[in-house]
Order: C-alpha cells, then sequence, then structure tokens
C-alpha cells in the first residue's frame, strides 16, 4: 500500500531551502491528513439477538456451571438473553480489497474472565500483546497453534503472540474455562472498531476506495457484508445498520431454551433426577 | 471317661466352632464395613453437596440488601454511562455503600468479598479483596455468574482464581425498564475456616482440592485431618475413574489402606478445572478376631456381656472339672484307696466290683498276677520281706513245748540239763546270752559246729552249755559250702530260738510251734528268694513289729 497522500507532494521545487520548506510543508500537510483519516460511522443492529457463546454453554445444566440459577422477575425477558458485549465482543472490520500490512502491535487485555477485545481480526503478522489485568496468574495457549504453548503470565506481564496466518485462531486460558478468545487473520484488513453498548461504531479508514464492513463474533462473520466507497470525507452508514442477528429467531431460541428448562426441570423434579 | 471325653469333643468342637465363627464375623463385619463406609461415604458427599448448594442460596439472599441499597444502583449507573472510565466518584461512594451494608449482614450469612460490577462488567467498588488495590481495570464481567446477573440471573459458581471461592451473584436494577445496571457478587473464599464451617454442620470429613493441591481440609474431631493430606498424591490418577470424569463424583476409593475417600466435583468452573471436594472415612475393618478387641472401645466393651461370659466359662471349666472329677479322679482314689488296703493287706486281693470301666479290669489283671505270682512261689521284691506275710499266720500255740529262749533263767532251769540240744549261734549278738539256755532240739540234729557268716568276727570259743550243748563247727567243706542250704538252715537254729525268744517276750504263746515247720517254711522262703533274686544265700533276722514277732529275709548276693 503507498503511503497515504504521498505521491500527491508537489515536485516543481528547485532549490535547497525550497525543497526542505516544500517537505516540512507536505509533512505538515499530510500529518492532519493523516489523523482525519476517513470515518465511517456507522451502527450494529441485533446484536442482543446474538448468544455469547461461552454464557450460553455455562447456563446449560449439563455443564455444570452452577448449583441454581433463577431469574430475577423484575428483569425483563429481553434483557435476560445472554447477549454478548458489545464493545468487547463484536469487531466491525474494514476489509479493502487488497492486502493490508501489519498494523503495529495490538494490546489486548487479559483479565475479568475474557479478553479485551474478545474478537479481533487483523492482517496475518500482526503482533498481539497480551497483559495480564488480574491480580493472579493466566496460562493462555492457542488451540492447535504450535507457536502459541500454554505458559504462566503473572500479574501485570504481558505476552506476545504474531498471528501467524489468514485463518480463526482461538485463544483459551487453561486456568480459566470462560476465558475465550477468537483472533480472524484477514490479509484485506484495513481497519476495526467495536461498538458501543448502543451499537454505534466508527472505522477510520486511511484511504479512499472501495471497502466492504463486516461484523465479526466469536471468530465468525455476522450479518450481511456492507460495501462502501470510501472517499475524502467521513461516511455516516448509520441509516443503513448492519442487522447482526433476526430478533425472530432469538425469540424462537428463547423459547425453545424456556421449553427445554422445563423439562430439564420436569425431569429432576422426579424420582431419581436429582444428582 | 466318656462324659469326660464328650466334654472335651465338645469343648473343641466349640472352640473350632467358635474360632470359625469368629472369621465369619470378621468378615461379614469388614463387608458390612465396606458397605457402611460407601454409604456413608455417599451420604458425606451427598450432604456437603446440599449445604454448599443451601449455604449458596442463603447467602444469595444475602445480596438483596446490597441490590436494595440506593446508593449501589444509582452508582452503578453512573459508572455505565462513563463507557470510558469508571467516575472516581462512583468509586467512592459505591465503596461506601457496600461497606455501610456489609456491616449489617451477620457475619456468618456473610461474605469474604463483595463486589460492585456495572454494565460492562468492571468493577466499580469492592470490599474484601485486597488483592485488587489499584487496579482501576479490574473487571469481572467474563465470568458466566457475573454475566448472567448482568442479564438477570441469580446464580452460584465456583471460581478459581487465586484461591477458591463460593460465589453467589444477582443483578441490581436501577431502572426497570432497562437493563441492570449492574451486579453485586458475593465471594467466600474456601478455605480451612470454610471447612471448619461445613464439617461442623454436616459431620463430614471434608477436604478441597485444585490444580491438584489441597486447598482447605476440616473433619470431626475423632478423625485426624492431616489423614487427608493423603488425597493430594490419589489426585493424578482421580481424572481416570470413569464415574468421576462423567458424573462428577468417584467411587469409593481406598488411600494406602487408610482411609476411604470419594471426590465429587464442585459446580462451576471449577468443575472444568477439575477442582472438587473429597470426603473420607476411616476403615471400619478387622485384620482378624483378635483385633475385635483392639478395635472395641468402651461402649462397645460395655455392651458385650461380660457375665454371661464368664458364667459360661466358670460352668464349661466346673462342668470339666466334674467330670473329671467323676471320671478319673475318684475311680482312681478308689482304687488307690482299695490298693492301700491290698497293699496293707487288709483285703485279701482287689474286688473288681468296687471299681469302674478300665480300673476294674486292671484290679482283675493285678489279682489274677498276683494269683499267677503266689502259684509261682511269689516274685521278687525289693527291700525286706514281710515274714509275716510271706509265711502267713504263724499259730499262736507252738507245737513244740519244749522251746525256750536263751537266757531265759526260768526256763533253763525248767528244762534242765540233757532236755534238748541247745546251740549256740555263732554270729548272733545273744549268742553268748542265750547259751546254756535249754533250746528244743531239731530233730535229728547233731552236735556239731556251725558255720560261720562271713564277715563275722572270729568264732569265739563257745561257752560251755551247761547241759545241752550244740557245738558249732565248720560244715564238711569248710566255706566252700557257704550258701549252701546246709549253711543257712544251720543258722536257723539260732533264728529259730531267737524267734521263739522274742515271741515269748512278747507275750505270744510258743505251744506247737516246732523248728521242722519253721525250717521247712524258712526253706521254701529261701528258695524262692534265691530263686527271684539270684541270691547265694537268704540270712533271716527276727524283729518286732506290731508288739509281735516277726521275720524278715535279707537275701545276700555275695
Amino acid at each position: 500500500m503507498k503511503p497515504p497522500f504521498g505521491q500527491r507532494l508537489p515536485a516543481t521545487f528547485g532549490t535547497r531551502w525550497g525543497r526542505a520548506c516544500g517537505w516540512v510543508a507536505v509533512l505538515t500537510a499530510l500529518v492532519p491528513a493523516s489523523a482525519e483519516a476517513a470515518k465511517l460511522r456507522g451502527r450494529i443492529d441485533g446484536f442482543r439477538n446474538l448468544l455469547n457463546p461461552v454464557w450460553a454453554e455455562a447456563r446449560d445444566p449439563k455443564q455444570h456451571g452452577y448449583s441454581f440459577r433463577e431469574p430475577v422477575a423484575t428483569v425483563r425477558a429481553e434483557f435476560r438473553r445472554l447477549f454478548p458485549h458489545a464493545p468487547k465482543e463484536i469487531c466491525i472490520a474494514a476489509l479493502a480489497p487488497a492486502p493490508q500490512k501489519a498494523p503495529p502491535p495490538v494490546l489486548v487485555r487479559v483479565g475479568g474472565g475474557r479478553t479485551t477485545p474478545v474478537t479481533i481480526v487483523v492482517p496475518p503478522g500482526t503482533r498481539l500483546t497480551f497483559q495480564n489485568t488480574d491480580p493472579f496468574k493466566h496460562r493462555l495457549h492457542g488451540v492447535g497453534i504450535p507457536t502459541f504453548q500454554p505458559a504462566d503470565t503473572v500479574r501485570g506481564a504481558t505476552r506476545e503472540w504474531s498471528v501467524p496466518g489468514a485463518g480463526v485462531f482461538e485463544i483459551r486460558d487453561d486456568l480459566a474455562p470462560s476465558l475465550r478468545m477468537w483472533v480472524v487473520g484477514d490479509v484485506n484488513v484495513a481497519a476495526i472498531a467495536y461498538p458501543s453498548l448502543k451499537g454505534d461504531f466508527a472505522l477510520s479508514v486511511e484511504e479512499p476506495g472501495e471497502y466492504t464492513v463486516q461484523a465479526f463474533f466469536a471468530g465468525k462473520k455476522i450479518g450481511p457484508a456492507l460495501p462502501v466507497t470510501v472517499k475524502d470525507a467521513d461516511l455516516d452508514l448509520s441509516k443503513t445498520p448492519l442487522k447482526l442477528a433476526d430478533e425472530k429467531a432469538a425469540v424462537a431460541a428463547d423459547k425453545a431454551e424456556v421449553e427445554k428448562a422445563k423439562i430439564e426441570a420436569d425431569s429432576e423434579a422426579k424420582p431419581g433426577g436429582e444428582k | 471317661m466318656v462324659l469326660s471325653r464328650f466334654w472335651y469333643v465338645l469343648l473343641g468342637l466349640l472352640f473350632g466352632a467358635a474360632l470359625f465363627l469368629l472369621h465369619i464375623a470378621s468378615s461379614m463385619y469388614n463387608r458390612a464395613g465396606l458397605r457402611a463406609r460407601a454409604e456413608g461415604l455417599s451420604s458425606d458427599a451427598q450432604v456437603v453437596s446440599w449445604y454448599l448448594r443451601d449455604d449458596a442460596r442463603q447467602r444469595s439472599a444475602q445480596l438483596i440488601p446490597f441490590a436494595l441499597e440506593p446508593d449501589v444502583a444509582k452508582y452503578l449507573q453512573k459508572s455505565n454511562e462513563s463507557e470510558a472510565k469508571v467516575p472516581e466518584d462512583a468509586r467512592g461512594k459505591l465503596t461506601q455503600a457496600l461497606q455501610r451494608v456489609s456491616a449489617q449482614i451477620p457475619k456468618d450469612a456473610g461474605f469474604d468479598s463483595v463486589f460492585a460490577v456495572d454494565q460492562n462488567g468492571r468493577v466499580v467498588a469492592y470490599v474484601g479483596y485486597e488483592q485488587a488495590s489499584g487496579m482501576e481495570d479490574f473487571e469481572l464481567g467474563g465470568y458466566p455468574v457475573v454475566a448472567d446477573a448482568l442479564h438477570g440471573y441469580v446464580r452460584d459458581d465456583t471460581l478459581v482464581l487465586d484461591r477458591m471461592y463460593r460465589v453467589v451473584a444477582r443483578p441490581v436494577e436501577f431502572d426497570l425498564a432497562a437493563m441492570p445496571a449492574g451486579a453485586i457478587v458475593g465471594a467466600r473464599v474456601i478455605d480451612d475456616r470454610f471447612a471448619r464451617e461445613l464439617s461442623q454442620r454436616t459431620g463430614a470429613a471434608v477436604a478441597f482440592y485444585a490444580n491438584g493441591q489441597r486447598a482447605a481440609a476440616a473433619s470431626p474431631a475423632e478423625f485426624n485431618t492431616a489423614n487427608l493430606d493423603a488425597i493430594v498424591g490419589d489426585l493424578t490418577d482421580l481424572e481416570q475413574d470413569k464415574d468421576y470424569r462423567e458424573k462428577g463424583r468417584s467411587a469409593v476409593r481406598e488411600i494406602g489402606g487408610m482411609i476411604a475417600v470419594q471426590y465429587t466435583r464442585l459446580p462451576g468452573e471449577a468443575w472444568q478445572l477439575g477442582a472438587g471436594y473429597a470426603v473420607a472415612r476411616l476403615p471400619a475393618a478387622v485384620s482378624g478376631p483378635l483385633a475385635f478387641f483392639s478395635k472395641a472401645d468402651d461402649k462397645d466393651k460395655k455392651a458385650g456381656n461380660l457375665p454371661l461370659a464368664i458364667a459360661a466359662a466358670v460352668l464349661a471349666a466346673g462342668l470339666g472339672i466334674l467330670f473329671s472329677f467323676l471320671e478319673h479322679t475318684r475311680p482312681l482314689q478308689v482304687f488307690k484307696l482299695e490298693a492301700g488296703k491290698f497293699a496293707a493287706g487288709t483285703i485279701e486281693q482287689l474286688t473288681p466290683s468296687h471299681f469302674r470301666g478300665l480300673f476294674r479290669k486292671i484290679a482283675s489283671d493285678v489279682n489274677d498276677g498276683v494269683d499267677k505270682q503266689l502259684a509261682k512261689g511269689g516274685g521278687p521284691r525289693r527291700g525286706p520281706a514281710d515274714f509275716k506275710q510271706v509265711l502267713g499266720d504263724i499259730p499262736d500255740q507252738p507245737v513244740m513245748s519244749a522251746f525256750s529262749l536263751p537266757g531265759d533263767a526260768q526256763d533253763s532251769a525248767a528244762s534242765g540239763p540233757g532236755s534238748g540240744a541247745v546251740s549256740v549261734p555263732m554270729s548272733s549278738g545273744t549268742s553268748a546270752q542265750g547259751a546254756g539256755r535249754p533250746l528244743p532240739s531239731p530233730p535229728g540234729s547233731a552236735p556239731r559246729r556251725l558255720p560261720r557268716p562271713p564277715g563275722a568276727a572270729p568264732a569265739a570259743a563257745p561257752a560251755p552249755a551247761p547241759a545241752a550243748h550244740l557245738e558249732a563247727s565248720m560244715p564238711e567243706g569248710g566255706l566252700t559250702e557257704w550258701g549252701s542250704g546246709a549253711a543257712d538252715e544251720s543258722e536257723w537254729q539260732d533264728v529259730f530260738r531267737e524267734f521263739v525268744a522274742t515271741k515269748k517276750q512278747c507275750g505270744e504263746t510258743v505251744d506247737g510251734f516246732t523248728y521242722e515247720k519253721f525250717a521247712e517254711r524258712l526253706r521254701k522262703n529261701r528258695d524262692a528268694l534265691v530263686q527271684r533274686h539270684g541270691a547265694k544265700r537268704v540270712k533271716f533276722g527276727v524283729y518286732v513289729k506290731d508288739g509281735k514277732a516277726a521275720l524278715k529275709a535279707n537275701p545276700i548276693k555275695e
């Protein structure tokens, strides 16, 4: 990828001083130009119809994750769905048509039973720096990744790992089963962003061009891919939000879950059902 | 002996049966102990499981005051509004609110740590978790228990962090039309205090383990808690237990013959981490019948009917003694008494009808033996023979009235010279005194010299007999004939005289008592004794027995 705006520098200055002043002027012009890369402002919708796979798995009684789990009646049913925490778990990526080079190292915080972010989409070769923000150690490893073997990371310490190539890589912690992170290696990733609790996001792309905005969740693409054409100005995509999941499907899934829970409760109530 | 033998057999059978029964009993005891131990361990594991669930429910109720505290909901909501950073005032206010509510909770129902978590999963405030001091980005939102609370559920979990925690969480609502403002999380450290509390309430010996290490342990007073350390070595093989792997509860496992253990996974994240608890019991088994004594405690010993056992032992011993007395001691005593009488001559023979069983046969055999020996002339005997018994009763009235004792002046005077030949014994001390005493003359006897017994002093010159004189002279052939019947019989006259004199001294009559009879008896006895003892000769002497004159025979073998 060519340096942004570099080719636009004028080549007609003759003198050294003039040339030097010209470079200063160009650099001065470049910095603001880079800082003010075009922003793609958008919004995701329906993410509350998604299910966090870790939490959904943990609620299964067969996983023995609890001895009792009861809904609080005053909390509305729509909030009881175990939808993901969007600012950490849903990654919005701008995919360029051409391969992108690896960005500087990305900090991944490890703490609170998960990583921040939980899903990240980066070009291969991107170095991830895992920092332990818990007051106790973690033992991260990549599932099936030879270059990421289990090793302890004590409080405050960091651990480096570079994405080896394109694909989906899962990171886990031997000491915290709920901790699961997905790293998506994609050569075309030009920018990523994480939405707010309300679903708003803003992508910063360095160069104008054709991009595809795609949401990722739990290492997978979710929702439709939104093609956009970036020019010099910011682009507001919020009028066409990315609908990540269908509410009807989620409601149906909720109903199915309620039915399943009833059946399990009935079977437990029968003699011998109690373990 | 039938009863005694029956009793011995019975006692032997009883002993064998008792030993057999004890072995059976010990086997049954061990089997029952194993079954009871397995059931007890399962019961313990179940009770601990129920306790943990009930405790979690009880403590989740203690979270309600936190959730209802206005400041908690208010400042959690305020924290939610700032996605970038938790407002400092929210931290302070929430901390105060948490401390305020915590102070109102009874100590035994409270928590070691309480966390207030906002919708972003950030820990806005906490109490009792100093490990997180200074960590502004400390959060808990990724744990399913917290996520569930943030989504409107109340539940428990067991987390293995720096330590093991029993955790309960519930939502905190600020606006009922919106998502919960956050969650309140209470945690109890699973340490020895927790285990002790659990053990006291359930009566189980319990140890918690995580990451292959024992995390906490406690047991009732009668169980040494140090025994629970043995589980550490067993944890490595635990995953191979199919029940444990699939159902979360192992079969009963015995560790080193010391303790029996059953493992149960803890619910929550700890389940996947292989953390759990073990309940243990000591083995209730005996190595053998005698081990009952060492295993029995005072209560058991009290339950044992010792008086009955003693009475049975005394009865058995008494019956045994009675039977042996009736069938052994008493017949023996009767036999002894009868034999004593037989020996004393009170009875002529043993009376078999007085005896029973074998003694009757013995008595009969003895009688037969005696009869046979007597028929053969008597058997050898040790020591001086009772001549009276040998000779039979000597007639009170001697046949020969001319008998007189040597030295008896009256008799001597009465007899007068020439009344009969009197010999002077050569070896008798009484010969001198007896010299000149009229003695019945053995028929056909001629004055001659009597042989001198070996070892005797050289014959003194015989005192001249006043009337009758028995000249003592060496037998023909000299001493070569010593030991022959002629030599013995030469002494018998002296013995006869001494015997007659002794009888008279004892007040016995000698009427009809002749030398011929006397000599014949002596001859028979001499022959019998010579034959029996292989003696060369027999020397007879006179002595007084029971106030009567008696003869004794000494076989001489030189």
